[in-house]
């Protein structure tokens, strides 16, 4: 057993995999707690976990309805896959210039929304109208993050503040607009866009199984990567983190702390706008009136997990997602409620959150090991400790 | 055997990267004042720490009065009767004076006989027969958050008497009072010694030690190097003990070589938020190879001089001149392109990015021009290679080199950092914030001799210090400032530290 921790602590320890080891040993330690509970439920663990898997398209299930298969519900995953990305780097972005903004789901809705006003029901050319559903959406969202910005340098108002009251401003405008012009006399949702505007490509046939395929995952996967390049390579990231590391040592370094909160919303809310109308116009394409989407909400936490990184935020955006997606079939299956699902998610977080006590733990450990080794194994290392001792002695009452 | 009251044998405690104590083994005698010396990073708040239970050390063993003892919090060092001021206070700010000494050990009663409450009248009549005890002046109800640091002071060592703690530790208590409150707290400590109290001072001034103290325990770079009677040895032989080397305490200065003007500041007023004026119509200059130093007591304008020359905040009139170009109008880093450089007073605040590693730290001026960057994309090899040099010409002290997190360096060494990244500009004009503030003798002598040295290639220096020896030491021209406004410009020969002092205190004329 103790050689066990000793290895596991061996391997943590390791600053060039610990970005990596320590969320691994996070992530396994919270599916242990999970199977746990659903043990003391009665319910077997690896069951839901391949559920889980099969819900969101990973692993086979027994039986599927007409026209659907695997690739039905893999696709169907990368559909919300792809919001929940861009929703999590928009606030990784604000993030890492010290911002926590509250107001993506607002900032999705309000892109969405205009998207679908603009564009959704007019009859442009599918190859005119998908691009401009996407500058809409990141045009739409980047404004409202930049008022968030201005109201922050402007007035100091606080972010959390600010983003909270406009997500309600949003919603409830957009619902007066929705239930006033544009709503679906049986849903009582707004019309139906049309299919020219949406990001996702409905009932495509693959392998002879129905899929949507989403265009909103390409985007995703390249925001993520050009948010780290932005952060990791150019004078303009640098510029942002130190912003958010020390406004005022930011200043002194000459830096234009305004423009650069203004613009950290901006681009924040750019993406939270992108992640509205890959939601709104690709995996839905209708809005419920006076609806905040969870995963404006949820996307917080998935940063987090993510370790504010950009590609953090991929990987965990993939891991609660799959979590998320599976939780119908997974209660279908094994007959737990779907909200385990947020269960999960908050263990995942909690577990997550103790990375840097593991990390010390692990280092601590190690250095108790060296210690013994220092004094007990090592014959030549004794005498020179022994002898400083005494030269020690010597010094005290010399 | 001796009756030593507290032991502590062989601790040794790591911290990521660095050995804070090393295998380290003092004795402390009942009712003596023992000192532990050190520079800034020697691991003497970290052995303290563990004497009052904060960390657990890694190995070694703790005796008080002779009794075997493991601290797993400070709770337990309270119930052994140890008390310690820390070197931050840790008061609450809107609370009063006697409720934040009884906090956590309130004296209780039961309204109607049920309800609990506490009786914060006992309390402030305890409090007041504990100050008269001690002589430490304190009117229990005023709030915290309106006294001077020097009364909290005494509210912390307050809480620690009124605990019935014996052994007391004081962690650099010095540092933030003025001289006449460093002597009034000397002499509380001695009181404190005759009624019977154990003291044990972390501080590394050695005129304090040399004042107060019976004993004195050395430590160097977390390793005991000796165990000292205060009397019989000098005051020399102990700085040299604990630098490690033989230390200059006065440094050499060249006498002055002025070249033309640099900086004119002319009828500059500022005024802070509440549109008070704290700098009144003050104008000066600073002549290339000068150092102008503004003496003067806390808190009567000075950070704000260099703050609107700097241009962190705005000054509400008055021009500011830079080699005869006004840059009043400027922005910050237009003016630091003009020639400008500045160490802040606030070194952890403002002078450093705490979270960034020391290469980018040392890179704050340069990074977003040629070759550290090209069109917009940074060189991150060129900047660890500049970085590099600035560590090895200015002698940086850090566990992981340029990838050091600036958090877990020394003080001295932050310090350091911001030096060499503001001299490495090859200003015109650089402004010394209380730049030895909080540093041990090795790091302000490099500072000092930096400064002169910058002084010789003809650079301009506006040096803003409340150390009156500083100033003394190192100043061409002194400016004296009380209450926003110079009271005496003039020549540093021709002023004595006992007339800056005077006029600090604001006396006028002769």
């Amino acid at each position: 057993m103790k050689k066990v921790i000793n290895k596991l602590a061996s391997i943590l320890d390791d600053k060039r995999w610990d970005s990596v080891s320590i969320p691994i040993l996070s992530i396994l330690l919270s599916f242990i707690c999970i199977s746990i509970i659903l043990l003391v439920m009665g319910k077997d663990p690896l069951l839901a976990f391949k559920s889980f898997l099969q819900g969101s398209g990973f692993w086979p299930k027994e039986k599927y309805g007409g026209g659907n298969g695997m690739l039905t519900d893999l696709f169907s995953f990368l559909n919300i896959l792809a919001p929940m990305i861009l929703a999590a780097l928009g606030f990784v972005v604000g993030f890492k210039a010290g911002f926590f903004n509250i107001g993506i789901s607002g900032q999705m809705l309000s892109a969405g929304f205009l998207a679908a006003v603009i564009v959704g029901y007019s009859d442009l050319n599918a190859v005119i109208a998908k691009p401009l559903v996407i500058i809409i959406g990141a045009l739409a969202g980047g404004l409202l993050g930049a008022f968030v910005g201005f109201l922050k340098h402007k007035f100091n108002i606080h972010e959390v503040v600010s983003t909270i009251m406009i997500n309600y401003i949003i919603s409830y405008l957009t619902g007066f607009f929705i239930n006033g012009y544009y709503s679906d006399a049986i849903t009582r949702s707004m019309k139906i866009s049309g299919a020219n505007a949406r990001l996702t490509w409905t009932n495509v046939q693959i392998a002879g199984v129905k899929c949507n395929i989403p265009l909103g995952i390409v985007l995703a996967i390249a925001a993520a990567f050009v948010v780290k390049f932005i952060f990791d390579k150019t004078v303009f990231g640098f510029e942002l983190k130190a912003v958010g590391s020390n406004m005022r040592c930011a200043r002194y370094t000459g830096i234009n702390v305004g423009r650069h909160i203004v613009i950290s919303l901006t681009i924040s809310g750019a993406l939270a706008g992108l992640a509205g109308v890959t939601y709104y116009c690709g995996y839905l394409n209708t809005i419920v009136p006076r609806t905040l989407s969870s995963l404006g909400y949820d996307a917080i936490a998935v940063a987090l997990l993510g370790n504010s990184s950009p590609i953090g935020a991929i990987f965990a955006s993939f891991l609660i997602t799959i979590f998320q997606t599976g939780s119908n079939y997974m209660s279908s299956t094994v007959g737990v409620a779907k909200e385990i699902a947020s269960l999960i998610t908050g263990i995942l977080l909690l577990f997550s959150a103790c990375g840097g006590y593991f990390r010390y733990l692990a280092h601590r450990r190690m250095q108790r090991i060296q210690d013994e080794w220092d004094i007990k194994d090592n014959p030549l290392r004794k005498i020179i400790a022994d002898n400083s001792d005494e030269r020690k002695e010597e010094h005290i009452h010399g | 055997m001796e009756d030593y009251i507290v032991e502590m044998r062989n601790i040794t405690k790591r911290f990521p990267g660095i050995v804070a104590n090393d295998d380290v083994t003092i004795q402390v005698k009942r009712s003596e004042v023992f000192a532990l010396l050190g520079e800034n990073g020697a691991g003497k708040s970290t052995l303290m720490s563990i004497l009052f239970g904060l960390y657990e050390p890694d190995k070694g063993e703790i005796y008080i009065r002779g009794n075997k003892v493991r601290f797993r919090s400070s709770n337990d060092a309270t119930a052994h009767n140890i008390g310690m001021v820390h070197q931050h206070f840790k008061l609450v700010d809107n609370y009063t004076v006697a409720e934040n000494i009884v906090l956590g050990i309130e004296p209780m009663n039961r309204a109607l006989g049920i309800l609990p409450y506490v009786d914060i009248k006992t309390a402030n009549r305890e409090i007041s027969l504990l100050s008269q005890k001690y002589g430490l002046e304190v009117n229990p109800t005023d709030k915290i958050e309106d006294l001077p640091v020097s009364v909290r002071q005494r509210v912390e060592i307050l809480k620690m008497l009124y605990r019935e703690a014996d052994i007391l530790i004081f962690d650099e208590p010095t540092a933030v009072l003025t001289p006449q409150e460093i002597e009034f707290l000397l002499k509380i400590i001695d009181e404190m010694r005759k009624s019977g109290k154990t003291i044990i001072l972390i501080t590394h001034k050695i005129e304090e030690i040399k004042k107060i103290a019976d004993r004195c325990a050395i430590l160097h770079r977390g390793k005991l190097v000796a165990v000292l009677d205060v009397e019989s040895t000098s005051s020399q032989d102990m700085a040299n003990m604990m630098v490690g080397r033989m230390v200059e305490f006065a440094a050499v200065k060249q006498p002055p070589r002025y070249r033309e003007t640099v900086l004119e500041v002319e009828h500059l007023s500022v005024r802070n938020a509440n549109k008070f004026e704290v700098v009144k119509d003050v104008s000066f200059k600073i002549r290339g190879g000068e150092i102008f130093a503004i003496a003067g007591v806390a808190g009567n304008g000075q950070g704000e001089i260099a703050d609107a020359i700097t241009g962190m905040i705005q000054p509400h009139s008055g021009t500011i001149k830079l080699c005869g170009k006004d840059i009043s109008g400027l922005s910050i880093r237009q003016r630091v392109e003009a020639g400008l450089s500045y160490i802040p007073e606030d070194r952890q605040g403002t002078g450093l990015f705490l979270d960034f590693n020391l290469d980018q730290n040392l890179c704050l001026r340069k990074y977003y021009k040629k070759p550290f960057a090209n069109q917009h994309i940074l060189n991150f090899s060129e900047l660890e290679s500049y970085a590099g040099i600035l560590i090895d010409k200015y002698d940086i002290r850090s566990a992981q080199g340029i990838k050091t997190s600036l958090r877990s360096m020394s003080g001295g060494n932050q310090q350091k950092a911001i030096i060499a990244r503001e001299i490495e500009e090859h200003a015109k004009l650089i402004i010394f914030v209380q730049p030895t503030r909080g540093l041990d003798i090795g790091a302000i002598e490099y500072i000092h001799k930096q400064i002169l040295a910058e002084r010789e290639k003809g650079v301009a220096i506006l040096l803003i210090s409340l150390e009156l020896d500083e100033i003394m030491n190192l100043a061409d021209t002194i400016g004296v400032l009380y209450n926003g406004e110079f009271l005496k410009i003039a020549d540093a020969s021709t002023m004595t530290s006992h007339d800056v002092g005077r006029y600090m205190m604001g006396v006028k004329g002769q």
